[in-house]
């Protein structure tokens, strides 16, 4: 480990960088890579990266909506509208690019309106599949793949093989790292504790990515290899189209439970996108998406995520579920029933925390949370 | 503003309109009885094939309809709503899990269907409100996956949708269990053809001035369209209608006695408040001469000889499923065509996909145009989201303005 690598320098890059906000983040990011934009981990970073961008993940942020209503109506979920308002507010004035992903209908509505702001200065939409146990789907987003690569060859620089099968693998090794991490952190909860935690995820999508990796290395080295012994935490499984943020981790903690396993947008979905390191890389990027069920707005059958969700949870050995949905977002709100269900069924309690702004609702939240953990810690 | 009666004529087809909407009703319910199998599709489905195979299509998009306009659709929403069901959904969807929870609605119980077929070509929506429905009946889904055309169509992409179309044919042949005839899906394909022209011709007599058939009675009259397109009804229907609108516009009769301004309207419309909003309109002198929710059955690509390939076109390109530009371009065509003077915007908290992007649209479409634009907020099915009152007021504003607008 080196001094730059110590437990003390990661916490304190890790806590720079995602204490900022998008207006003064621009300052700390690579200047050797220009930012380009994206909302979902559907779009491949792997591409950006090796055209040589840096990958810049909008994840919504806690934002008073005063602008983005000119353009949108009230019943978009908030990272829609947050997005928007940020664009708006010339928070984002740094990306060079944006890459907009077929997902739901309000982000498609979205990529047209930022479209006719020409505040970016070049858009992209990849339109990945929806049907993805079609055989049909694969050579059309083979397809789609070529397009990107051709939009980022004329946008930001060449993508050889070589750097294409070298990003791959710094993507790969960041998300077998993060992985670890998320099993270590079960018994060592005290070392990263959960908003810690949240705020090393997501230092992961802003920040250039070997340096990430250099400290999720630090961090995973840092770490003692035995158990301390945590049990007295209630395992939770977290879940929803949401990215991590300090808010709920800590909330989760504070009530006296730890989140074990989730599938949130940037949490385990991310890990599931490993990429075979051994074939085309082209290929290998499009293959990933057709292997296991990934968000709830794409299609891989109607027992899909219900079978990968109860599967999860059994193997991380949770004992309730929480799904944390932003309103709005009807890809959740249609699964949810079926899978509460099905969780009940099999003796997992769950608990639904419906969110508009996620840390403008912090304080009802932790009354519901702390009384879910409560109902499941032993009497 | 003068608010006086304003007699409306009736079309003498709704009489034959009521008993082909019977009929098929009655058919769809009691499939076995006439030997056929029954598939819930999508309004955006490819629905030709079904009946080249012989199947009866059920739209429980129309069937939500029916019930928002009979008003039962908040206690079916209702009912989806004590199953977990979230009040933010679609609500032609909590209808239709209501419906199919509780057995009520104006059919009764649903016909049960042999399998779904669903097109993301309208929303994303569908396909959760379908795989639900799969699971719930323990059906067999078939889904076609149309990418959203932002600005051009790739030939990718219609590659993709021609591909699914085939493998289309081949699921309806593993259901039921025969070949799929191609000339009688030519014979299906021509007559759809048809009365999409029809449609089209006749949507489009309303350019006349006054207009013949304006919008609140293409909402009826639509069903057909939707429902049993392909069919010899749905063409010998349409060409009964359109004579007699034709003979309308001969005789320079409007469907109403007095026409001083002339609006179009975007989205889905408020099923329940159709005759309300029609007469407040109306007795204000104001038509709703076009709109983009039934010319969106009038689809351009559909042009030609029936193929696969052609169906694979026209159902990747229609309306909800092209980009902002695109329907401003349409909306700016709607309001110059149709010589309107404004237009009112449904912002429908029940449909994302026809919703957003409204706010850009009125804008660009006032600029392009110089007429004004009125946004009202609701629902299509769910009255429980509708302040009356209050949208009635802004009409009765916004027609004021239009009015000095068009006397100054
Ligand atoms: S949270 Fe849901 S509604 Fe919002 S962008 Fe994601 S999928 Fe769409
Ligand atoms: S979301 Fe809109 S397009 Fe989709 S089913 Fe509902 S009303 Fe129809």
């Amino acid at each position: 480990m080196t001094k730059q690598t110590s437990p003390n320098n990661i916490r304190k890059e890790i806590e720079d960088i995602t204490s900022r906000s998008y207006r003064d983040i621009a300052s700390v990011l690579p200047k050797d890579r220009m930012p380009i934009g994206f909302f979902c981990p559907l779009v491949p970073e792997e591409l950006i990266h090796a055209a040589g961008a840096l990958p810049f993940r909008l994840m919504g942020t806690s934002v008073p909506i005063t602008h983005a209503q000119a353009h949108l109506p009230p019943y978009c979920c908030h990272l829609v509208k947050a997005s928007l308002e940020s664009l708006l507010q010339g928070e984002l004035h740094f990306l060079r690019g944006i890459v907009f992903c077929q997902t739901c209908d309000s982000m498609q509505g979205l990529s047209d309106i930022w479209a006719r702001q020409g505040i970016v200065p070049s858009q992209f939409n990849l339109m990945i599949p929806t049907h993805l146990d079609s055989e049909h789907a694969r050579p059309y987003l083979r397809a789609e793949m070529e397009r990107f690569k051709y939009f980022l060859e004329s946008n930001v620089g060449k993508i050889s093989l070589r750097k294409l099968k070298d990003s791959i693998r710094l993507f790969n090794h960041i998300r077998e790292r993060l992985s670890e991490i998320y099993s270590l952190r079960r018994t060592l909860s005290a070392r990263i504790p959960g908003a810690y935690f949240a705020r090393i995820i997501r230092a992961g999508y802003w920040m250039d990515r070997i340096r990430y990796l250099e400290l999720l290395e630090g961090l995973v080295d840092s770490l003692p290899k035995q158990t301390e012994g945590s049990d007295s935490l209630i395992p939770i499984y977290l879940t929803g189209n949401m990215a991590h943020a300090d808010t709920y981790f800590s909330l989760i903690e504070d009530a006296g439970a730890i989140v074990v396993r989730d599938d949130l947008c940037s949490g385990a979905r991310t890990f599931r996108l490993m990429v075979a390191e051994d074939r085309d890389p082209l290929e290998a990027l499009t293959e990933r998406y057709f292997q296991s069920f990934f968000c709830p707005t794409k299609y891989l059958g109607p027992q899909a995520h219900r079978d990968i969700l109860l599967q999860e949870v059994a193997d991380s050995k949770a004992q309730g579920v929480i799904f944390l949905l932003y309103k709005y977002c009807e890809a959740c709100f249609f699964d949810y029933p079926d899978l509460k269900s099905a969780l009940e069924a099999k003796g997992i309690s769950t608990l639904l925390l419906e969110v508009e702004d996620p840390v403008q609702s912090k304080e009802q939240l932790k009354i519901r949370i702390q009384a879910f953990v409560e109902m499941l810690s032993p009497l | 503003m003068n608010e006086t009666s304003n007699p409306y004529r009736e079309i003498h087809a709704t009489a034959a309109y009521r008993r082909l909407m019977i009929a098929y009703y009655f058919m769809v319910k009691h499939a076995a009885w006439f030997g056929k199998k029954v598939a819930w599709i999508t309004s955006g489905g490819p629905v030709e094939p079904l009946y080249a195979m012989g199947v009866l299509p059920f739209y429980p998009e129309n069937y939500g309809a029916m019930c928002g306009a009979s008003r039962m659709s908040v206690s079916l929403c209702e009912a989806a709503e004590q199953r977990g069901y979230s009040r933010d959904l679609c609500s032609y969807a909590l209808t239709d899990i209501g419906s199919n929870l509780t057995g009520k609605g104006p059919l009764g119980v649903l016909p049960k269907p042999d399998f779904l077929v669903c097109a993301n070509n309208i929303c994303g929506t569908v396909i959760k409100w379908y795989e639900i429905q799969a699971r719930a009946l323990n059906v067999p889904v078939f889904f076609l996956d149309t990418p959203f055309i932002h600005d051009e169509i790739h030939d990718h992409t219609l590659r993709y949708v021609e591909k699914q179309m085939e493998g289309y044919i081949a699921f309806l042949e593993r259901q039921l269990k025969r070949p799929f005839s191609e000339k009688r899906f030519y014979r299906v394909g021509a007559r759809s053809l048809t009365a999409i022209r029809l449609w089209k011709e006749i949507i489009e007599l309303s350019k006349n001035h006054p207009a013949p058939f304006p919008a609140f009675d293409a909402f009826i009259h639509m069903a057909p369209i939707v429902t049993l397109r392909g069919t010899r009804w749905a063409v010998r229907y349409y060409r009964k209608l359109k004579k007699e609108i034709e003979k309308r516009v001969e005789q320079g009769k409007g469907a109403f006695a007095r026409e001083e301004i002339r609006l179009i309207w975007d989205n889905i419309p408020i099923w329940y408040d159709i005759r309300n909003l029609s007469k407040m309109l109306s007795s204000r002198g104001a038509v709703l001469v076009g709109d983009t929710y039934t010319s969106a059955w009038a689809h351009e690509q559909m042009e030609g000889a029936p193929s696969l390939a052609g169906f694979a076109r026209s159902h990747a390109t229609i309306h909800l499923n092209l980009g902002l530009e695109y329907k401003i371009k349409k909306m700016i065509e709607l309001v110059e065509g149709y010589g309107a003077h404004g237009f009112i915007m449904h912002s429908n908290r029940s449909c994302k996909s026809y919703s957003i992007g409204q706010y850009d649209i009125k804008r660009e479409v006032s600029k392009a145009t110089g007429r004004p634009g009125l946004i009202i907020e609701a629902d299509h099915t769910d009255a429980r989201s509708y302040a009356p009152k209050q949208v009635e007021k802004q009409i009765q504003i916004f027609l004021e303005i239009i009015r000095e607008k068009e006397q100054s």
